[in-house]
């Protein structure tokens, strides 16, 4: 197991936002984790990359014990994240966005240069290195991001709706990227409201509601169940034929 | 800021940032060459002396550039660095009978001793923490010294009237002070320059940038923040001490008060914060600005040039907080870069 | 024994005071994560208002409070308008260098219109000193202590219980949220800034009855605010509340037992030992 979360919860100021959630990830997998608005998705990111510290529970990275580890330890030991509202470096550079990522494994100015260099060009932003990342629209954001943690060359990868809001013909670039950084050995964990995503990338998917599992298993499984199409309000989440594109 | 992106840019922008160094390689050059020969186009006492403030204003600016341009965070109590390197070689001398060179080092101890104690417990908490410790624990010691008979209480400590070996640093004239001051700020820009290009400039502009994001690609937060402290105010304190060696005396409002925090803030601040050039620039316009009011209106003008900063500063941040450098990079060039891109369009 | 008590009467009603107008700054920091840093400004301009108002209108102390109050929450607002809103769109840098360059405007316009000499307000109804019990209070001290106690905890009311203040407070907890709920996010920050420059205009109209006004008081009333916030807890009301009193009590209790000169110090080494020790303050979260 690559990442686990063993009965992690969060609270703040009396409320639970995330109860009890026991989640774990293999090496070499693509994990989504979906649910309504308020089901603590963020929350339970957050625990797990190093942000929040769980007040309940624990979570273990490759064996090692990272509840209470600082973001910085958390890259250091191979977890890389993205931000839901991109956190792009907006005054400096795409290339140095990425650089600083590059760092963490390449000391050296010219060998970070490099290493950026090779992963802009991995994610098809070589073209742009020199523009401020200020420049950049949401997609080029969200792109330039999911390099910045990249660089930081890590074994699993938490991606924060990191494709909401974009164009269908975005959407599938971004998926195609995803896919290749999969292919590339990464294990990802992706939060994502846009379910054809899900339904592209996930091999396995939990549902959130209220803080806490409510199912999980294959995408295709999953999402009509019962308890989850509720958990969206009683609509459906697939397309399907005339039978189930009744209640809405 | 609209670049077009056709067949390979990647390359003529390389092209173009190699271009660039050398340029400013030349400028560089240029500068120093000026700087060197200012005293000899630029004769008399007044000149030389306002040439020296400029310079020791380079370097303290300088300084907090460190650690308010590059690395963000803002201190509103670099006095304290400052009144640290200032008062030790006046103590050094007045108590010990020692050489005010003596005090630089414990001047700069001192300071990174003071750092330590506002910066550790803040830079795990969010930045306006910091900014508020500086200004308390910078008053706080400018109270203490104001009310300590070992440091001169209100009165203040005085240097060496006349030399006696060259480590009192007590020279006649402001021109050998100038060169001394050259040869510091050469200095500190050197390794403002070398730490821009490294890791921990990087880190330091990642920082200000975003911190959250910073710690999340690893970079560990706290302790380049610190780093770019010590940095910082280790040389404070020693802008503080030059300052002292050159006028030969020091109190608590010329070592400590707020103004003279206020003023490294405004020259950076004006020039272009997080860059080698801003100080400079903010110092070379600011000084003679306020040397030469000082010399027409007398002490009145002092109410006004803290009006005049009050003013600037709150017009940068509303408008440009990049300063003059990016005033001149983000809205002057690019007119002149389209002229003469036009220029060349028609010639062709 | 009569003269601990009197100590700590006097620091609790100034600590009334130093809560009024912290109250202000926490709750413009725990609302847009913006510290004021002429906030101290704000509470000398309250006090120059006053002074004005008696001088050129024979103005009685509620009237000057008065009117303190209601230009300072013109200017507040006008502040957020002009300049606050702007800049916290944009870079930290510019968000905590802007309000120390508004500091430095109000203190030294101040400077070159007052000058440095300090002014106190001519005899007003409030001079003289009661007897209170065993105890001497002087009137101003004790209204001013008084009214600080009855507006704070109005303002916390103000805040709490009615549909105004939990739209302000709706802001401060989740801006997207409140702005889906129809409520305008810009609306009640600026009417935020109002409250808190007007609390700091009537806290600086208070003290004028008893203290010395002078351009500079801005320095050192804006660092008590920063103690009592740190103190208090980041971005709360009532931990402003306590942490006030408590600072007046502290810095009363020095300036009796240590000297007037080092009551600043003793405060001043307390926020550095807040920092270190307990930097979430009594009531904040942990930060």
């Amino acid at each position: 197991m690559l990442l686990e979360a063993q009965a992690v919860s969060k609270a703040f100021d009396g409320f639970l936002a995330v109860r009890g959630v026991n989640f774990e990830v293999a090496a070499g997998e693509i994990v989504g984790i979906i649910g309504p608005n308020g089901a603590g998705k963020s929350t339970l990111f957050n625990c797990l990359a190093g942000e929040a510290s769980p007040t309940a529970g624990r979570v273990r990275f490759d064996g090692a014990d990272v509840t209470t580890a600082t973001p910085e330890a958390h890259a250091r030991m191979g977890m890389a994240r993205t931000f839901q509202i991109p956190a792009t470096f907006t005054d400096v550079t795409i290339l140095d966005n990425v650089m600083v990522g590059a760092f963490l494994r390449h000391p050296h100015a010219a060998e970070a240069r490099a290493a950026a260099t090779r992963v802009l060009d991995f994610a098809g932003l070589a073209g742009v290195a020199h523009l401020r990342a200020a420049t950049l629209g949401t997609p080029g954001r969200k792109r330039l991001e999911i390099a910045r943690a990249l660089a930081t060359e890590p074994r699993l990868l938490l991606l924060d709706e990191a494709l909401a809001g974009l164009t269908p013909a975005e959407i599938q670039r971004a998926i195609e990227l995803v896919r290749e950084i999969h292919r590339r050995g990464v294990t990802l964990v992706i939060v994502e409201h846009v379910m054809e995503v899900i339904l592209a990338l996930a091999q396995r998917i939990i549902v959130l509601n209220h803080g806490e599992v409510i199912a999980s298993g294959a995408p295709d499984a999953v999402v009509d169940l019962p308890e989850v199409v509720e958990a969206y309000l009683g609509r459906s989440l697939t397309p399907r034929g005339p039978a189930g594109a009744g209640a809405c | 800021m609209t670049r077009p992106a056709g067949a390979g840019p990647a390359s003529r922008d390389a092209l173009a940032h190699a271009v660039g160094l050398r340029r400013s390689g030349w400028r560089w050059t240029i500068l120093a060459a000026a700087a060197l020969a200012a005293p000899l186009l630029l004769q008399g006492a007044f000149y030389h002396r306002v040439l020296a403030l400029v310079v020791l204003a380079a370097i303290s600016a300088s300084a907090w550039n460190i650690l308010g341009g590059y690395a963000g965070q803002i201190s509103f109590g670099h006095a304290m660095f400052f009144g640290a390197g200032a008062y030790m070689p006046a103590f050094v001398y007045t108590h010990w009978h020692a050489a005010p060179a003596l005090g630089l080092p414990l001047g700069v101890a001192l300071s990174l001793a003071i750092a330590a104690v506002v910066g550790v417990p803040t830079f795990r908490l969010q930045g306006h923490y910091f900014s508020m410790a500086t200004i308390a624990v910078a008053e706080l010691i400018r109270i203490l010294v104001s009310n300590w008979p070992l440091l001169g209480a209100a009165v203040g400590l005085q240097g060496p009237a006349t030399a006696r070996t060259v480590w009192d640093l007590t020279f006649r004239g402001s021109v050998t002070y100038y060169y001394l001051f050259l040869a510091v700020l050469a200095v500190l820009l050197g390794v403002t320059a070398w730490m821009e290009r490294s890791r921990m400039g990087y880190y330091l502009r990642a920082i200000r940038a975003g911190e959250r994001a910073a710690r999340s690609l690893g970079v560990p937060a706290r302790r380049y923040k610190l780093h770019a402290l010590m940095l910082s105010a280790a040389f404070t304190a020693v802008a503080g001490s030059l300052y002292v060696v050159m006028i030969g005396f020091i109190d608590p409002d010329s070592g400590l008060g707020i103004l003279i925090s206020v003023e490294m803030v405004i020259v950076t601040a004006l020039g272009g914060a997080g860059t080698l050039f801003g100080p400079l620039l903010g110092a070379a316009i600011l000084i003679p600005l306020q040397q030469t009011a000082n010399a027409l209106f007398g002490g009145g003008g002092t109410g006004f040039t803290y009006i005049f900063y009050g003013g600037v500063i709150v017009l940068l941040c509303r408008f440009e907080p990049g300063g003059l450098l990016a005033i001149w990079h983000d809205r002057v060039a690019p007119a002149f870069r389209r002229r003469s891109a036009s220029a060349v369009r028609h010639a062709a | 024994m009569i003269t601990a008590v009197q100590v700590l009467v006097g620091g609790l009603l100034l600590g009334a005071v130093y809560a009024l107008f912290s109250s202000g700054l926490t709750l413009i920091w725990g609302m847009m994560n913006v510290v004021n840093f002429a906030h101290g400004d704000f509470v000398m301009a309250g006090m120059y208002l006053a002074f004005l108002a008696v001088v050129w209108l024979h103005a009685g102390p509620a009237l000057f409070t008065l009117i303190a109050a209601a230009l300072l929450f013109l200017f507040g607002v006008g502040v957020y308008y002009a300049l606050i809103r702007r800049v916290m769109r944009g870079p930290i840098f510019a968000q905590l260098l802007s309000t120390f360059g508004l500091a430095l405007l109000l203190r030294y316009t101040a400077f070159w219109i007052f000058s440095a000499n300090f002014v106190t307000l001519p005899t007003t109804a409030l001079t003289g000193t009661l007897r209170v019990g065993p105890i001497f209070v002087g009137a101003a001290q004790l209204v001013a202590g008084g009214v600080a106690l009855l507006l704070t905890a109005g303002m916390h009311r103000l805040l709490t219980g009615t549909a105004l203040g939990s739209q302000i407070l709706a802001v401060a907890e989740d801006r997207q949220a409140a702005m889906l709920m129809g409520i305008r996010p810009d609306r009640m920050q600026a009417l935020a800034w109002g409250l808190a420059a007007a609390a700091a205009g009537v806290a600086g109209a208070l003290i004028a009855t008893f203290y010395y006004i002078s351009p500079t008081v801005g320095e050192s009333l804006a660092i008590i605010a920063f103690v009592v916030v740190a103190f208090g807890g980041f971005g709360s009301v009532p931990g402003a509340m306590v942490a006030g009193i408590l600072v007046g009590l502290i810095e009363a209790t020095s300036a009796f037992y240590i000297g007037p000169v080092y009551k600043d110090v003793v405060v001043y080494a307390l926020f550095v030992a807040i920092l270190w020790v307990r930097p979430q303050g009594l009531m904040g979260e942990r930060v």
